[in-house]
């Protein structure tokens, strides 16, 4: 009787052991495919990543070609009267600011690392859980007037939102994760100082979070332009009256 | 006595065989043996998606471009230069924010905590701050605003919003409570975006007791940027560098 007893136990624990391992392996499979380990998977993904990456290159290489083409065709007309060239150069200036337009110029470099793991706790902390200091860091620096700024090579616009994806971030749409590294152009001193000031902003990231925080000046910096396509389906300009 | 011994010899066969198979298993793919977990498989899935929507943006970018420069090599005359010169212009003023707009949207007004007492851990509490606004402004745009202003002020990327003793500096213009926000772009999402649950909007509301109301409208008026902001040290970068 008593080994009748023992059995039923087994019994019962590998029923449930059963489902168990099912549930687990449907859960897996949904995730990965069926039939292929993990670990397939993950190099599959990998190498699809990297011709992504490989093409979206070639097309940017064309795309830049053919915006250096336009660029001569337009110059050369413009080189023909005065008015052309006004145009040309209005056209310029509204492209700066809508952020179409590649620039240089001086300004500051700033790179935020992540601190390194506490030893004491295991614990870690990450840019990725801030994002309003990368919010506040852009608003200081455009309160001293910079005059382009860019966040790991994303062009911020009046469009670019900054998301929490998982562990890293998305700017623009393009997936970013620390080292953040913000370039601005402007007055370098300027931006320098209000951004190192005590109780600003790198001061909290320094001594409160112990972030590993690099800012330099630079005498020339480039900034990308922004390269998505902003349509507009609900906004439209509004006819402008006669006056 | 018997039977429990039949029962002991059966489970070390099933053990040694399970032993067994779990070893062959092991050492069937060393090679490629590391730590994949669902999580990061699905964080590469998601890069995936986001290269793809690049690639399909540039796509675009590129047949427009194409056609552009298609358009231009047809004019032979200086007056259909101009024109064109002129449509690229309109096209780039309304992008920069250099244009009123209209169209649908939400306008949200924020204001302090009207209440004589504390209401919140601290005064600072009931109060609006810059971060408060700019992680709105985010979460609009998040939504897909097209245009958004703050009292009458077109955001631009170089609008600073800073919190400037009792006011905020936007534009370089005070402001102060109450903030109309208005943003043009898919009303639905747009209000969504500032009054679901778990988003800035609702917990400042919320838990913080901040006057928010956002109400739909069918006809928003955003007007244009009215600031001189002049570009000292950024310049164009010059071809063939």
């Amino acid at each position: 009787m008593k080994n009748n007893k023992g059995q039923i136990a087994i019994m019962i624990i590998c029923v449930f052991l059963g489902i168990i391992v099912a549930i687990q392996i449907k859960t897996v499979n949904k995730t990965v495919g069926e039939g292929l380990l993990p670990t397939q998977r993950a190099q599959q993904l990998a190498t699809e990543l990297k011709k992504l990456q490989d093409e979206r290159e070639a097309l940017k290489k064309e795309l830049d070609e053919l915006e250096g083409k336009i660029k001569l065709y337009e110059k050369g007309e413009a080189d023909k009267n005065i008015y052309t060239e006004n145009l040309y150069k209005d056209l310029e200036k509204y492209r700066m600011f809508a952020g179409n337009l590649d620039v240089e110029g001086p300004g500051i470099v700033l790179e935020i690392n992540d601190p390194p793991m506490d030893i004491q706790f295991g614990e870690e902390s990450s840019i990725v859980d801030e994002l309003d200091m990368i919010l506040q860091i852009v608003s200081v620096l455009n309160a001293s007037e910079a005059e382009a700024i860019s966040i790991n090579d994303q062009r911020y616009t009046s469009y670019t939102e900054i998301v929490r994806a998982g562990n890293h971030i998305e700017i623009n749409g393009v997936s970013v994760g620390p080292p953040i590294v913000i370039k601005a152009i402007g007055d370098s001193s300027l931006l320098e100082s209000s951004l190192s000031l005590k109780g600003g902003i790198l001061w909290h990231l320094e001594y409160y979070t112990d972030y590993i925080v690099q800012l330099r000046q630079e005498k020339s910096i480039k900034i990308p332009k922004y390269r998505k396509i902003k349509e507009f389906t609900f906004a439209k300009p509004v006819p402008e009256l006669a006056n | 006595m018997e039977k429990g011994k039949k029962v002991n010899l059966i489970l070390l066969t099933f053990s040694a065989l399970l032993g067994f198979m779990a070893v062959i298993q092991l050492n069937q793919d060393m090679e490629s043996y590391n730590f994949v977990t669902l999580r990061t498989i699905q964080v590469s899935k998601n890069e995936i998606a986001n290269t793809s929507k690049e690639i399909e943006d540039l796509e675009t970018l590129i047949v427009e471009k194409e056609e552009e420069i298609k358009r231009i090599e047809n004019t032979k005359d200086e007056s259909s230069a101009h024109s064109i010169l002129n449509e690229e212009l309109d096209k780039t003023k309304i992008a920069s924010g250099f244009c009123d707009m209209e169209g649908p949207g939400i306008v949200i007004i924020m204001q302090d905590n009207q209440a004589a007492e504390i209401v919140g851990y601290d005064v600072n509490d009931d109060v609006i701050h810059d971060i408060d606004i700019l992680n709105i402004l985010n979460d609009l745009r998040i939504a897909g605003a097209e245009a958004i202003s703050i009292n009458g002020q077109r955001i631009m990327p170089m609008s600073e919003i800073k919190c400037g003793g009792p006011n905020i500096k936007i534009n370089g213009k005070s402001l102060a409570t109450p903030f109309v926000i208005k943003a043009i772009g898919n009303p639905k999402t747009l209000y969504a975006s500032v009054n679901a649950p778990s988003t800035y909007g609702y917990k400042l509301k919320n838990l913080y007791q901040i006057n928010i109301e956002t109400s739909i409208e069918d006809k928003i008026n955003i007007s244009a940027y009215s600031g001189n902001f002049v570009f000292r040290n950024a310049n164009p970068t010059k071809e063939g560098d």
